[in-house]
């Protein structure tokens, strides 16, 4: 990769189910003082370009890049806007400072997920208008006919996700900014409603509604500003077929190339070998398994037993989504990529508090849009 | 934050509901056309094929994914296949129980690479599988319209 760049400001909101007293504004706001805080920058004077993550039916408002810079400092500043998981956010902000345009970006993402009251709806917006839409069908119906196909074909199992509910959930109660931590016996979770089976209501992560922040500078910037940098070494991001019809259902291709892309860019040959956590998108249950296989942890059909091996644990070689995940934390929409790239960086750091991992030096965050989509990205970092 | 300000009770926090009216047309397109237009009128499913690629691309689409090449080889597919992959759905679009549990699956369509996502009828959900034998069943010639609802649902093929 050419130019360094490095995270040097965090900011986020605890992560909660309503969020009734702030406006979406407000709640940006508070992330981005704290990141700004974090990092010892004047947004007015020291931040030079802005990247923010959403999408416009979420947001209730179209063009909605016409309402983020005020509450990240943003005014009369380069900006721009992007429909994406908070992991493209990153990259294009990555980009930015590598071809040497700019030394500081901020990038921001959330989610005011309370005040959408027609989610489902939306989703079904994002499916094919002519060949799928008019079913009528709640699109958590995709979830449950790839989990059913991954299941078929890489011999997981319903126990193996129930394991990552109740991992996630566990690890969750460890972490303050998480939203739905409990202690969830496997068993309760295989036990829960059925929603489009074999997906039951556990093993779809909740919504969550926070903000995040996070500070990219420039190497000569970062040295000057922190003692902790926490590199940018790898990045990547890929797109499979759109069609429900003519994709790959029992396997994520999108994530077995991003993560190709980001081993690529790091230098990185071995993942298991070379990387001592990785948060990755969780947003239902059978998808942290399935992730972790494409990104290269272990071999198609391996994630639950990996998982049931206790692999995946905050004890464990690989520890995955031990700040709880979107199951335990709350899915947060497109944040929920940079809410993985917050705890990766806070593990770096040190500075995860009772899920702190003793001794990680490199750290994966992969982010996935949800269903009906095949968009996934990965970053790399290392302190 | 708003700590300075806070609203002391959950009914004092002051929200404006609105919603946006969204009305659209979908162009079913070159390809699309011919695909709905001969399931309407002759009850057959046509694909295109790549012949770089050697795929049947069902629905029919005017070029291929893979290679990029246009394609205007067209072949008519069966009217049956097998379930790729299935699930029984029992939320609305509203997140609210439905009183009957929908079952919807992707069927490849024999002579086919692709298929389709559709409903299947006449079967209990529990005798479902992957790789279950179905077939189309399409709406009366009078009813079809042109659309992806010309077919009522696949169902299981009678031994």
């Amino acid at each position: 990769m050419s130019q360094e760049v490095a995270i040097v400001g965090i900011g986020y909101t605890s992560f909660r189910p309503l969020t009734p007293e702030v406006s979406y504004k407000e709640l940006v706001y508070e992330a981005a003082v704290k990141a700004y805080e974090d990092a010892g920058l004047d947004p007015r004077s020291d931040v030079d370009s802005i990247v923010s993550v959403a999408e416009d039916f979420t947001e209730g408002t179209s063009i909605f890049d016409e309402y983020v810079p005020d509450q990240l400092g943003g005014m009369l500043k380069p900006n721009v806007t992007i429909p994406g998981d908070g992991i493209h956010g990153l990259a294009t902000a990555y980009m930015q400072i590598a071809s040497g345009i700019v030394d500081v970006v901020a990038v921001e993402a959330h989610s005011k997920a309370s005040n959408v009251l027609t989610l489902p709806r939306i989703t079904a917006y994002a499916m094919d208008p002519v060949l799928n839409r008019p079913l009528r069908a709640n699109p958590v119906f995709i979830a449950g006919m790839e989990m059913n196909r991954y299941l078929y074909t890489s011999g997981a199992t319903r126990e193996h996700c129930a394991l990552v509910v109740a991992k996630n959930k566990r690890n969750a109660l460890l972490n303050p900014a998480a939203a739905f931590g409990a202690a969830l016996e496997p068993d309760q979770a295989l036990d829960s409603e059925m929603v489009a089976y074999p997906l039951s209501v556990v093993d779809i992560s909740p919504h969550a509604d926070g903000a995040i922040v996070v500070v990219l500078a420039s190497a000569e910037v970062a040295q000057s500003l922190t003692d902790v940098p926490i590199w940018i070494r790898g990045i990547g991001w890929c797109n499979d077929s759109p069609s429900l019809e003519n994709r790959a259902w029992g396997r994520a291709i999108y994530a077995e190339e991003a993560g190709r892309m980001a081993y690529r860019t790091a230098g990185i040959r071995n993942a298991m070998d070379e990387i001592d956590l990785a948060e990755i998108d969780d947003a239902y249950s059978y998808k942290e398994l399935q992730h972790l296989e494409a990104l290269g942890f272990c071999e198609y059909g391996r994630g639950g037993f990996l998982t049931a091996d206790g692999v995946t644990e905050i004890e464990g070689a690989l520890p995955v989504n031990a700040s709880g995940g979107s199951i335990g934390g709350g899915h947060l929409l497109d944040a929920s990529g940079l809410r993985a790239v917050v705890e990766v960086a806070l593990q770096l750091r040190g500075e995860a508090g009772a899920h702190q991992i003793p001794g990680v030096e490199t750290g994966l965050a992969f982010g996935w849009r949800g269903v009906p989509s095949t968009s996934g990205a990965a970053v790399i970092l290392s302190s | 934050m708003a700590i300075l300000n806070k609203p002391d009770k959950v009914h004092q926090a002051i929200a404006w509901h609105g919603d946006i009216p969204i009305t659209n047309r979908y162009t079913a397109g070159v390809a699309g056309e011919r695909f709905f237009r001969e399931v309407k009128e002759n009850g057959k499913f046509m694909g295109t094929r790549c012949p770089e690629c050697d795929l049947i691309y069902v629905p029919a689409t005017m070029f291929c994914e893979r290679c990029f090449a246009e394609l205007d080889e067209w072949v008519q597919v069966e009217n049956q296949g097998q379930v790729v992959t299935y699930t029984i759905l029992y939320w609305d679009l509203d997140d609210q129980p439905l009183a009957v549990p929908l079952v919807l699956a992707l069927v490849q369509l024999d002579g086919s690479d692709g298929g389709l996502v559709h409903y299947l009828g006449e079967t209990d959900p529990e005798d479902v599988y992957i790789g279950m034998e179905v077939e189309a069943v399409l709406k009366d010639p009078a009813e079809r319209e042109g659309s992806i609802l010309d077919i009522r649902h696949f169902r299981p093929i009678q031994v």
